[in-house]
């Protein structure tokens, strides 16, 4: 089983100010394919993420990856990028070519791959992300969600077992919150280990299965849905908010759902609140 | 947004095979160069014409590209033909200041004024070269000239990162703008000082975000041309 650890990680910049305290989690259990990360603006999930690819070196503590603790040198770094790949949050930052299909294959080149494999691997890529169109477009042109996806594109033609996305629906339109959704659905499909962090908090009800919630640098709570998501007060105190399903079940009773399509599915339900309303009237 | 090079990637001659574009620009360059005036004159028609057809472009829109570039020009050109003198024979209009006279040089004018049309020449070839050249063909015809590939490599970065430079510069600019940094002289000079500086600040952040990024993609001191 592919795993990650984290085992007792303190992470600072500058002594006496840590960013991160005292962070063990277990990344790779059995069906938790999608693990989120949630916490406000300043909780560390950043610099968490800079930890778990080598960027940065934890002040104390350990980071385990399939059993061997991290190592910082060249060689090792290189092997962990090729199994955890990170897409940042600001997109103009990750994307150096001016041409689309020349950023996607950037890595692989670095990587020396034989140029019919990057070709291959690429156009796989533009297809799994619906961008084949975008293909010989250059970059200043495209929109906020265009970019997102081919600096996706460019960490995805890697195949790395695990695939970090940094705040994946900031600045994104709904429209591109959906396709974010869709595409981490059919990424998991075929495998893919995902982990978020992000504190939209509907976005990640939806996809995640796992949950941290990370306030000033501590885990304060984990478990799946139900059981991080039903306590008001923590998320409150933690600077978030319920996600709309949640709340409907909190404060109105309905059953806890999955996703809204699953409510709006709910025969049962759209019945009883015919009734309500035959019975106003 | 900016649209410096969307004329380049919808003009008339976009499928023309850059290598050929590139030895025409190097023929106008070489015409604008060479002694004979009247030559300069009809390339600059020429160019100027072929230019305005081919890239879908209205003579208004093309006299904008200049306001960049003719401050330089006529720099120069001023440069070059005011002298001082102690001899008042030699100089046009002719202004006595601190015992000598100031102006127009009566030898200089003609080698000013011819400069002038070569540079114009020059820099109406290469923007008909610009505006008809999208950047992936600019780059095959470095390559095709076998320019080295750190060469290449520092035009195509800078070529990516003006765009995302501009931009941040245009929001701080309309930021500082929208709350009356640039309502009078002196408040421009210091809203431009502040303007520099947040653009340093941000390069500097930028770099660290990029190098992260670099490393993701396992970078390894090349890019691949």
């Amino acid at each position: 089983m592919p795993m990650i650890e984290l085992k007792h990680l303190n992470f600072s910049y500058e002594k006496n100010k840590p960013i991160l305290k005292d962070v063990s989690l277990n990344l790779g259990e059995p069906g938790e394919d999608v693990v989120g990360i949630i916490g406000p603006n300043g909780s560390g999930k950043s610099t968490l993420f800079l930890n778990l690819v080598g960027m940065l070196k934890p002040t104390s503590g350990k980071i385990v990856v399939d059993g061997q603790p991290l190592k910082y040198h060249k060689k090792a770094l290189n092997q962990l990028r090729q199994k955890i790949g990170i897409v940042f949050q600001n997109s103009d930052q990750q994307i150096f070519y001016s041409i689309v299909k020349d950023d996607i294959a950037f890595a692989l080149h670095n990587l020396g791959l034989p140029e019919d494999e990057i070709k291959n691997r690429v156009d796989r890529v533009l297809e799994e992300l619906d961008i084949v169109s975008l293909k010989n477009k250059p970059i200043q042109y495209l929109s906020g969600g265009q970019k997102k996806r081919i600096a996706i594109a460019g960490i995805l033609v890697l195949r790395s077992e695990w695939l970090l996305l940094d705040e994946p629906t900031a600045g994104l339109d709904p429209d591109g919150t959906k396709r974010m959704i869709s595409l981490i659905k059919q990424l998991i499909g075929r495998g893919q280990k995902i982990i978020i962090s992000s504190h939209d908090m509907d976005f990640m009800y939806e996809v995640c299965d796992h949950f941290y919630i990370l306030r000033d640098g501590q885990i304060v709570k984990s478990g799946r849905k139900q059981d991080v998501f039903l306590d008001d007060q923590l998320l409150e105190s933690s600077k978030l908010t319920q996600p709309w399903l949640v709340r409907l079940h909190d404060k109105l009773h309905l059953p806890l759902y999955n996703t809204a399509a699953e409510l709006f599915a709910d025969q049962h339900l759209a019945a009883e609140i015919a009734n309500l309303k035959k019975d106003k009237e | 947004m900016l649209s410096i090079d969307k004329y380049a990637y919808s003009n008339r001659i976009l499928t023309w095979r850059p290598q050929i574009k590139g030895l025409i620009w190097l023929l106008g360059i070489i015409l604008a160069f060479q002694p004979i005036l009247w030559i300069k004159g009809v390339l600059i028609i020429v160019a100027v014409g072929h230019t305005l057809y081919a890239a879908h472009l209205s003579v208004h829109q093309y006299l904008k590209w200049f306001y960049a570039i003719l401050p330089f020009i006529l720099l120069s050109i001023i440069g070059i033909v005011f002298t001082m003198s102690a001899n008042k024979q030699i100089i046009y209009y002719p202004i006595r200041l601190f015992g000598y006279y100031f102006g127009v040089s009566k030898t200089m004018l003609p080698v000013g004024l011819h400069l002038g049309v070569q540079v114009f020449a020059a820099v109406v070839c290469t923007y008909w070269f610009a505006l008809t050249t999208p950047f992936q063909q600019i780059i095959i015809t470095l390559k095709s000239c076998h320019l080295p590939n750190l060469m290449i490599e520092e035009i195509m970065l800078m070529y990516r990162f003006i765009f995302i430079f501009i931009e941040a510069f245009e929001q701080i600019y309309r930021a500082q703008k929208l709350r009356f940094g640039y309502k009078n002289f002196r408040l421009s000079l210091h809203s431009s000082a502040i303007l520099a500086k947040m653009l340093f600040e941000q390069v500097m952040v930028n770099y660290e975000h990029m190098v992260h990024a670099l490393d993701a993609k396992l970078y390894d001191g090349e890019f691949k041309v």
